[in-house]
């Protein structure tokens, strides 16, 4: 009777020096050889966390200049003109910052399309997530709920202030902008906006120093504590600033609402004349 | 009924077993693992101290070869081993070590220069040869004279079981989870596999092949207090008991470790007292140097814990909840001290008691540690009483430990024994011999009468709850076949034992979940763990002398006249209640190292008469070899290499001697 | 008596636990999963493996859980306590409530109760990950062996101190969402293997194992892991490394 099923068992041997029959197991092959991996995943990961860190960056100098006009109405308008070109081109170029936008907004959607392909692609994954959060009551886990939901949002949102940006370049300025955040109601927009992109900024950059090693000290553990507190600080400070940013805005708007529409012209005219329709 | 089919079985996946299955493997057979929970949570991961192996790389172990480790191992053996089988041991122990290192132990490596130490609350300062910088290291381990533990800072069990796990994966070695082998397929003469019950459904299968190798490691679950994890049942034992030709052999020897955290019984490494801990009874009184002037809480493993149960036993236990204790004081160490020399002591006070040990005192109590005896088996692993049946690691009785083992020996042997073994299945596998004409009826027989057994246990109505008359053992085992042993609480462990084995046939289950339910396994499990435990209870109580962790009150002193024997416990019919005790004497007139005195311990033993013959033999082959290397001189006295498989054969290089 | 100074106990009644334990046999077609209470008295030093214990010799033999070594180092214990994951044996019930909420680890395959098959998946991991040193060269055994650095020793054991609990997985929502994350465990196993000098893989091979978003790309460093590891192994600076690696291996051709 053949009970014993040797099947495959010999197929695999071999004498080694020693005379000894030895099987050629895979510690003496070389790693799966077959079809090599694709290199994109790498790439598309540096990608998206470039693209992360671009927006940041772009987002905190951006908060810079927008909040020009907490010094003065002539700071910003400088300001705006300064990124129309006039200073280098002689007269302001509104589309540059069109394509300014363009640009931005290109790495927005890349950024966008990359970080989505982490999102709970179907309900049974978002329960599971949910689930999961809920029990373990973890921070770093929640704070990549928030970034989720921060982003979710900040796609409708940024997606609308970019849309006005693109298509009027020319309106920026004080009260332009003031006119647009008070009388355009675009104030609980912005508000809304700030706080997402704040909070998803903050949070995604604290994750890119974790994801990638950055800053990494001795004890993991202090190492994060510190990222933390710095995640915190940078949070706190934009959204004051915002906040405060805001606030001048909204209040120049309600100053300026009866005129608005009106264009701001500069205390000193030293700025190049506008080419605009006015 | 399902039948699965291979060229090996091995049951057990601790280090013993991985090893053997990849040694077989390597040879080309067909080789299935079974095991209780996935390999790499077998017992085998506990051992934190390290394993022996004679490299002599350090400035401590300098002078180390063969010879030393051999030496104390049969003194340590309290010349119970079988020498023959230590020589194989010792030779091959390095080689198994080297091997352990390029699959990827870490083993700790030497660092040149001085170092500081502590030896015997001393502060020495040692200097590393330069030679040796990035060799494997050692540490120092009780009764040896050289350093020669290799070790893996305190994980070495963990990393040296990770890594031989590894490889079976590497050669695609199935290995089949969850599984119990619940008997053996055999006809009295040959086995031809197991019947065995998956744990996570409760099917019953069999497994048929041509070579069936046990490798279940200890039985520390028949006593209350134990280091052993709660798997060390030894069912793997037991079903070869059952088979009425295994016999098990000297089971009634058992080692015992004096610090373990009370009540979970977790180990607390020797390094507390070696640092200068000390033990502190119910009125807060250090009483070693009481017993032991000399030596105090240092004293050997089996010595400090004959004093301490003979301390609890005269009333100066402390007490909890859980029974008496005494305590274990590390605070005079200080802070420091202990957060970095003793972290893992710390780490097991916090998270098992709660407690800081820089401030608190530990409750510590002895508690079964290793078991010496299991199945007899041959020098190469070849079980007794059954062809085509193997054993090894603590499962078997291979007989290198004799009467008491000593540190880090163990997890050598494991993959040593499996080194040899596996090869000396392969060879049975390959010659005419492990050609197997098993009919299918016979499987089916063995399959439906286990099946029955099952049946008839989880539909039983009698009495009987298997947890307390588990308990109930334990509890004789540990007070009564403990420590100090004399032939009055023998004999009356052996009686309660025997009616418990009768009562436990009335066992009745209060549940009937399908699947496994673990009450039935229970059950089942108590039923086989009462006969080792009448193996151990009863060749203790035959025993009447003294030898290595053997200790009997009533008769103290070793007896090489009447004693320098194996026994062999035999459970020929299913309805004995005790088991058949045999002997196999050990033979002086073959022996390398004739019995004497240990260097530690009593000196009073009795001399067996072929003792002296034999020493004086041997001092004429010295006398006559003056001039001849030590390997020529030891293969005059005992000749062993022939027993090993070539390619184990050959010298071992070490640092000194290449040099 | 100088031994009650060392004890932290006071004179105060022990606690009642409620052990609330989540039921359900798969291999009963009848069972849907509940919570089950228990109730015990809190003894001196007890950890859930003695409580749980307690309840099955005592209230109820059919509670299924798993315990092997009952010291912290084998990782057959892993549960969801109060909703964390961590390994029941070396849990004291005094740091606990005196509700205590036991489930199974999530993500594995349920056998019943409290006991999931993590085995099954860790040798499906090492098989996936090839976790074995890689060495062409017939190993020596009769020589000396090759010296190693004794840091490096040390540190590879710092990362070969895993004990396959499963813990890393139930604490990573990756994991939770995406069955074929290999999760930090695994990449914790490659970082240890290309540490280890004597493997000879490179990181081209390493990418092959772990070089997309079911490996270390798929990691979006949550740190559950890093914070429930019963062995607090440094799980999120080696995924970190490990990630800079694979990116470098992402730029070339
Ligand atoms: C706390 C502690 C510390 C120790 N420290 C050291 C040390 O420092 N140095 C040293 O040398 N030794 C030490 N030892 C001893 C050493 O660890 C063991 O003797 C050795 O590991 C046993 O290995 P093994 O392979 O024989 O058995 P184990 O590792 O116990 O493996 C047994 C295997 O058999 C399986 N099994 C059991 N029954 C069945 C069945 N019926 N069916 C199927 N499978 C089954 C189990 O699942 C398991 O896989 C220590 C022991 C303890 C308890
Ligand atoms: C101004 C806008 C934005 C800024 C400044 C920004 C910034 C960042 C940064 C720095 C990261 C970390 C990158 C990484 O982990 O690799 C990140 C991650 C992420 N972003 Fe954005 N982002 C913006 C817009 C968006 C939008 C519109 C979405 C969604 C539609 C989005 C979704 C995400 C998600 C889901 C992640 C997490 C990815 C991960 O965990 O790997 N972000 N973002
Ligand atoms: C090139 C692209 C961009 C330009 C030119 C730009 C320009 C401006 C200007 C001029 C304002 C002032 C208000 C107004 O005029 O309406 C403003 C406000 C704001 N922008 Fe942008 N923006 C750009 C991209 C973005 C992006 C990508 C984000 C974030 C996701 C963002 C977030 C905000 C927010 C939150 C405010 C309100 C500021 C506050 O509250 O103080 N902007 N931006
Ligand atoms: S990495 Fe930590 S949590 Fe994960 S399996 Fe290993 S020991 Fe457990
Ligand atoms: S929790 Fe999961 S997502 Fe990464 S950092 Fe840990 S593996
Ligand atoms: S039982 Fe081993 S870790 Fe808990």
């Amino acid at each position: 009777m053949a009970l014993i099923d040797n099947n495959g068992s010999h197929e695999l041997l071999d004498a080694d020096a020693s005379g000894q029959l030895v099987i050629h197991a895979p510690t003496t092959t070389p790693a799966r050889q077959p079809r090599r991996k694709s290199r994109w995943p790498a790439r598309l990961d540096m990608l998206q966390s470039a693209s992360g860190l671009f927006l940041a960056v772009f987002l905190m100098a951006h908060m810079f200049f927008v909040s020009t006009i907490l010094i003065s109405h002539d700071a910003f308008y400088t300001v705006a003109r300064f990124f129309e070109g006039a200073y280098f081109l002689g007269k302001p170029q509104p589309l540059l910052v069109s394509g300014v936008v363009i640009v931005i907004l290109v790495i927005f959607i890349t950024h966008a399309w990359l970080a989505m392909r982490k999102f709970p692609a179907g309900y049974r994954q978002y329960r599971a997530f949910m689930q999961h959060k809920n029990s373990l009551r973890h921070s770093d886990t929640s704070l990549w709920w928030l970034q989720i939901w921060t982003g979710f949002a900040l796609f409708f949102m940024a997606t609308i202030h970019l849309y006005d940006m693109l298509m009027q370049p020319a309106l920026i300025g004080p009260y332009e902008s003031a006119d647009r955040v008070w009388t355009g109601n675009m104030w609980p927009l912005y508000l809304l906006l700030l706080l997402a992109a704040e909070l998803h900024a903050s949070i995604g950059l604290y994750r890119l120093a974790i994801k990638w090693g950055w800053f990494a000290a001795k004890q993991p553990n202090r190492y994060r504590r510190r990222l933390r507190w710095a995640k915190h600080a940078i949070s706190a400070f934009y959204i004051t600033l915002g906040l405060v940013t805001l606030a001048a805005y909204v209040d120049l708007g309600r100053a300026h609402a009866d005129r608005a529409g009106e264009r701001y012209v500069p205390t000193q005219q030293s700025a190049p004349q506008h080419p605009g329709k006015h | 009924m399902e039948v699965i089919h291979t060229d090996v079985l091995v049951i057990g996946g601790g280090l013993a077993g991985l090893r053997a299955a990849l040694a077989a493997r390597k040879r080309g057979q067909k080789v299935l693992i079974l095991s209780l929970v996935p390999p790499k949570r077998s017992h085998s991961a506990a051992a934190q101290g390290g394993m022996q192996a004679s490299l002599g790389n350090t400035a401590k172990g300098a002078g180390d070869n063969e010879d030393v480790h051999f030496e104390d191992t049969v003194r340590g053996s309290d010349w119970g081993a079988d020498q023959e089988v230590a020589r194989m041991f010792v030779h091959t122990a390095p080689k198994a070590v080297r091997e352990l290192a390029a699959w990827g132990v870490p083993w700790n490596r030497v660092e040149a220069g001085p170092h500081e130490v502590i030896i015997d609350s001393q502060r020495v300062t040692l200097d590393e040869p330069q030679a040796a910088h990035g060799l494997i290291a050692a540490r120092d381990f009780g009764g040896t004279k050289k350093w020669r533990t290799c070790y893996v800072s305190d994980g070495t069990g963990h990393a040296m079981l990770y890594a031989v796990s590894d490889q079976t994966v590497a050669e695609n070695i199935p290995v089949h989870e969850r599984m119990e082998a619940v008997s053996l397929i055999h006809d009295g003469v040959r086995c031809y596999g197991a019947i065995v019950r998956n744990l996570a459904n409760g099917k019953l299968l069999a497994y048929v092949a041509r070579a069936t190798c046990i490798a279940t490691g200890g039985f520390g679950r028949i006593y209350r207090a134990t280091t052993n994890a709660v798997i060390n049942e030894g069912i793997g034992a037991a079903i070869a008991l059952e088979t009425g030709v295994v016999p098990l052999a000297n089971m009634e020897a058992v080692q015992f470790h004096p610090t373990a955290i009370f009540p979970a019984g977790i180990l607390v490494t020797e390094g507390c007292r070696g640092d200068g801990g000390l033990l502190r009874d119910v009125d807060g009184h250090r009483f070693m140097p009481d017993y032991e002037p000399e030596k105090k809480e240092l004293a050997s493993r089996d010595v400090v814990s004959r004093r301490m149960e003979a301390h609890i036993r005269s009333g100066k236990g402390a007490s909890n909840r859980f029974g008496e204790h005494l305590w274990l004081d590390i605070t005079l160490l200080g802070e420091a001290h202990i957060n970095g020399k003793l972290r893992e002591v710390k780490e097991i006070c916090q998270h098992f008691l709660g407690i800081d040990p820089a401030r608190h005192w530990i409750p510590v109590r002895p508690a079964q540690h290793y078991s010496m005896g299991g199945i007899r088996t041959d020098a190469h692993g070849a079980a007794y009483g059954l062809r085509g049946l193997f054993a090894c690691g603590e499962a078997a009785c291979w007989d290198l430990h004799g009467f008491n083992r000593l540190g880090g020996n163990s997890v050598a042997e494991t993959v040593v024994a499996g080194m040899i073994v596996g090869e000396a299945i392969a060879d049975f596998c390959a010659t005419p011999e492990g050609d197997m004409h098993v009919s299918t009826a016979l499987v089916r027989d063995c399959w439906e009468h286990e099946s029955a057994r099952f049946a008839d246990l989880a539909a039983s109505r009698g009495t009987e709850s298997a947890s307390a008359l588990l308990q109930r053992m334990q509890t004789i085992m540990s007070e009564n076949v403990g420590i100090v042993r004399n032939g009055e609480a023998l004999g009356a462990a052996v009686e309660e034992l025997k009616t418990l084995l009768l009562r436990s046939w009335q066992i009745g289950l209060r549940s009937s979940s399908p699947g496994a339910n673990p009450e039935l396994t229970t059950a089942w499990r108590v039923q086989k763990m009462l006969k080792l435990a009448l193996c151990v209870a009863h060749g203790a109580l035959q025993r009447t002398e003294s030898r290595g962790a053997h200790f009997r009150d009533d008769y103290p002193r070793r007896d090489d006249a009447q004693w320098l024997k194996r026994t062999l416990a035999y459970w020929r019919d299913p309805e004995q209640r005790v088991p058949t005790l045999e002997y196999e004497a050990l033979d002086v007139r073959r022996m390398e190292l004739p019995p004497g005195w240990r260097g530690y311990g009593a000196r009073d033993a009795i001399e067996h008469p072929e003792t002296a013959r034999r020493q004086t033999e041997i001092e004429q082959i010295r006398a006559r070899l003056a001039d001849a290397d030590r390997n020529a001189v030891q293969q005059a006295l005992m000749p062993f290499r022939h027993l090993l498989p070539p390619h184990l054969r050959g010298p071992n290089a070490r640092l000194e001697e290449t040099a | 008596m100088i031994s009650i100074l060392h004890r932290k106990t006071g004179t105060l009644p022990p606690r009642r636990l409620c052990i609330q334990v989540l039921r359900h046999n798969p291999a009963d077609p009848a069972s849907v999963p509940h919570l089950q209470p228990y109730e015990i008295e809190e003894a001196e030093g007890m950890t859930l493996f003695i409580a749980l214990n307690e309840i099955r010799a005592a209230q109820d033999p059919s509670v299924q859980f798993d315990f092997v070594c009952r010291a912290g180092i084998c990782g057959s214990c892993a549960m969801l306590i109060d909703g964390r994951p961590g390994l029941a044996c070396r849990t004291l019930t005094r740091d606990l409530g005196t509700t205590i909420t036991l489930a199974p680890l999530p993500f594995f395959e349920l056998i019943g109760d409290l006991s999931v098959n993590t085995g099954k998946w860790m040798r499906g991991t090492a098989e996936r990950l090839q976790t074995w040193i890689h060495d062409a060269t017939p190993v020596a055994i009769d020589t000396l062996e090759t010296p190693m650095d004794p840091d490096l020793a040390e540190a590879i054991y710092e990362l070969d101190r895993c004990i396959e609990c499963g813990c890393c997985i139930a604490g990573c929502g990756t994991a939770q969402m995406r069955e074929d994350f290999v999760g930090a465990i695994g990449l914790n196993k490659i970082a240890r293997f290309r540490l280890d000098p004597r493997d000879q893989r490179s990181d081209d091979d390493f990418y092959e194992l772990i070089g997309d978003d079911d490996g270390v790309f798929g990691c979006m460093s949550l740190l559950g892991c890093h914070d429930v590891c019963p062995k607090q192994l440094p799980l999120q600076t080696q995924i970190a490394y490990l990630r800079r690696k694979m990116a470098v291996i992402g730029f070339s051709s």
